[in-house]
């Protein structure tokens, strides 16, 4: 297969893809802060109650939580392809092994594992199992000893997507104006490509029209100005959706680019594929780094203690209390000493939220009413 | 990227026409002229018993990427006869596995023929070229079983599958719960997208022409009917067709003539699908009595 060179700057080295590098004029992107996910599933219901509640769509998740590190939907998604793809290397911050186009077998596109049909039954498999035993007389360290995190994911709307690369109909886009990737549901004609090939394994067949589906980025809502159903219904106020841009463009008013390319917080979702994913996390600080590692690459030691820090950081503070506080993208946010505010493109206000709480303390005994106060409703 | 296809194409064929002897094509079929209605001529009637089969040689999709590394139909016999108003071709493959169940990670047995629109100049034989279009045939097993057990779905593909409720889908009556079925079937993409593959259709066998690997485009039309049976490890396949057609891009038949013909056949066991499928190596033709 002719391979093209393309700047992969997750892995800070050029990459192989199927086509040349286009970047499209805005890219969507996601973060969620890993730390605050307790897997209630809102989410995975908002998505569902709005784009796959139809025939055919019943055990589809555009948006699903799973639970590291043994859950996944489909099962085994991500061990099936790195016991594929095997150990490789970052040297420092470059990434020295193969992605899954340079591993790609003779004569296919992309190294692929193919989840099984009964993969799919089980959309919350290994819910809330640890990844080890508790042993007696054991003590909580950090990061513990027995650990366990859940994981929210979507689509990566990819800046190199696998799907794309592996369709042969080129019923499969990257929309110039947001980046966000879709399968056209009138030109795909189900050979399942896409299934076998994204290695997140977010494209899905539908039985009742035989053709492949997969997660739309809430285009419909994007188009609008606003975040997607997945983000503005977590009730963790986790996630923070809005547009990335490369590292050297990258304007630090701009939330994302502020977590994933100034702070480094916010880490891509197994970089080392090489599709360049665009949905980043805020790492859990209780698991272990070099699991972390595996999932997100080499910035993880770095964020870890960034997110160790926040107490001591009013900017990244004010940020995360953004997170959750408003339905319209932002594009830039201001934090000072007492409010974090985000605007949208034109500079306009659109949200304004205090960094700290102020803390109320009400007396045990309410002397007006001669009674003492309980702490349950 | 195409042109270059197209020239290793042309180089791949040039070599295959030369090793297999001076621009001849593979096989050379004839279509026997019959006197029997061939409009209705099922998989296992007496005028094919003594009609001469022609065994197809199919190999590995060999020319875009991904390729399968093998295939599971190796040659597919051909037999062909008509009666001056309609055609009908009968394919005969080996198969130890009947795949028509639909499932998420099930693949269906296919098969497809192939013809150009016009011979010349002659397409490229693998799926046409851009302004030569070729005519396909395409066969599903999936089609086959749903039309003697009805329409599988997901209720047919996982039985034991729960929903509380689809969308529109009330079980009371009253204000606002009364909805059309397109209002329902917008919950339902492809068919609110009217993808060919999901809407209705009576035949078993897919009409579609194309100009080049990728390009596929289901016809609106439906002339080509068909039967298959699967039994002791082997596929038959019937094709019959009107020879002459008011479809202008659509095939045309007439006695006396050689057609250029082409082969594909999927097995869905071994995963194959879209361009993972087995292919005759070039043109062959039809000697048309």
């Amino acid at each position: 297969m002719q391979m093209r060179k393309v700047y992969n700057w997750q892995l800070g080295r050029n990459a192989s893809y199927i086509y040349p590098q286009v970047r499209p004029q805005k890219q969507w992107a996601m973060v969620f802060d890993l730390n605050k996910c307790i897997a209630c599933q809102t989410c995975s219901l908002a998505c569902k109650t709005t784009w796959t509640s139809g025939k055919g769509q019943e055990y589809m998740f555009w948006n699903n939580v799973e639970t590291k590190p043994y859950g996944g939907y489909p099962v085994g998604w991500d061990m099936g392809i790195l016991s594929k793809l095997g150990p490789q290397e970052w040297h420092g911050e470059k990434y020295a092994g193969k992605t899954l186009f340079e591993a790609a077998e003779k004569d296919e596109k992309i190294l692929q594992h193919i989840a099984a049909d009964e993969d799919w039954a089980h959309p919350n498999i290994g819910e809330d199992e640890i990844a080890g035993s508790i042993n007696k007389g054991d003590w909580l360290t950090l990061p513990h000893r027995v650990w366990m995190f859940y994981l929210p994911r979507t689509c990566a709307h990819c800046t190199y997507p696998a799907c794309l690369a592996a369709c042969p109909r080129k019923a499969i886009y990257k929309r110039p104006e947001d980046g966000i990737v879709l399968i056209d549901q009138s030109r795909c004609r189900g050979y399942r490509e896409c299934v076998r090939a994204c290695p997140y394994k977010k494209p899905m067949f539908n039985v009742e029209t035989r053709i492949s589906e997969k997660c739309i980025g809430c285009y419909p809502k994007v188009e609008q100005g606003l975040m997607t159903q997945c983000v503005t219904n977590c009730i963790g106020r986790i996630r923070l959706h809005g547009y990335l841009n490369t590292p050297e463009k990258a304007v630090k008013e701009n939330p994302i680019d502020y977590l994933v390319h100034v702070r480094k917080l916010a880490l891509p979702l197994y970089p080392q594929f090489g599709t360049e994913p665009n949905i980043y996390y805020i790492p859990p600080i209780h698991a272990p780094v070099s699991y972390l590692e595996q999932m997100f690459g080499p910035g993880v030691g770095t964020a870890v203690r960034t997110y160790k820090n926040i107490p001591n950081d009013q900017t990244l503070k004010g940020l995360l209390v953004l997170f959750g506080s408003m339905e319209k993208i932002l594009s830039s946010f201001k934090v000072d000493d007492k409010l974090a505010y985000g605007f949208d493109d034109k500079g306009n206000e659109i949200v304004k939220v205090p960094v700290t709480e102020p803390m109320f303390v009400r007396e045990f005994f309410d002397s007006k009413l001669k009674v003492f106060r309980q702490n349950t409703p | 990227m195409i042109r270059k296809i197209f020239l290793v194409l042309a180089i791949a064929l040039a070599f295959v026409q030369g090793a297999y002897g001076q621009g001849k094509p593979f096989v050379e079929i004839t279509s026997f002229h019959k006197d029997a209605d061939v409009s209705k001529v099922g998989i296992n009637d007496d005028v094919w018993k003594d009609v001469a089969s022609y065994k197809q040689p199919l190999q590995r999709q060999f020319l875009l990427e991904p390729k399968p590394k093998d295939v599971g139909v190796k040659e597919v016999h051909v037999q062909s006869v008509n009666d001056g108003r309609f055609i009908a071709f009968r394919l005969t493959w080996k198969d130890d596995t009947k795949d028509d169940t639909l499932k998420i990670t099930n693949f269906s047995d296919a098969a497809a023929i192939q013809f150009p629109v016009s011979s010349d100049p002659l397409p490229e034989y693998f799926m046409g070229e851009p302004k030569k279009p070729v005519h396909i045939l395409y066969w599903k097993a999936w089609r086959t079983k749903d039309q003697r057990d009805g329409t599988q779905s997901v209720n047919t593909s996982y039985p034991n599958m729960t929903i509380d409720m689809y969308t529109f889908d009330y079980k009371v009556t009253g204000t606002g719960t009364d909805k059309t079925q397109a209002q329902k079937d917008m919950f339902i993409p492809g068919r609110a997208a009217l993808n060919p593959i999901d809407s209705a259709h009576k035949e078993i066998i897919e009409e579609a022409s194309a100009e080049g690997p990728g390009t596929l485009k289901t016809k609106p039309v439906e002339n080509t009917v068909g039967d298959a049976q699967w039994q002791n490890g082997t596929w038959t396949l019937v094709m019959r067709r009107p020879m002459t057609v008011a479809d202008k891009e659509s095939v045309q038949f007439k006695a006396g003539e050689r057609k250029p013909i082409a082969f594909a056949v999927w097995e869905g066991h071994h995963m194959e699908g879209g361009g993972r499928k087995a292919v005759s190596p070039a043109w062959a033709e039809v000697m048309v009595q």
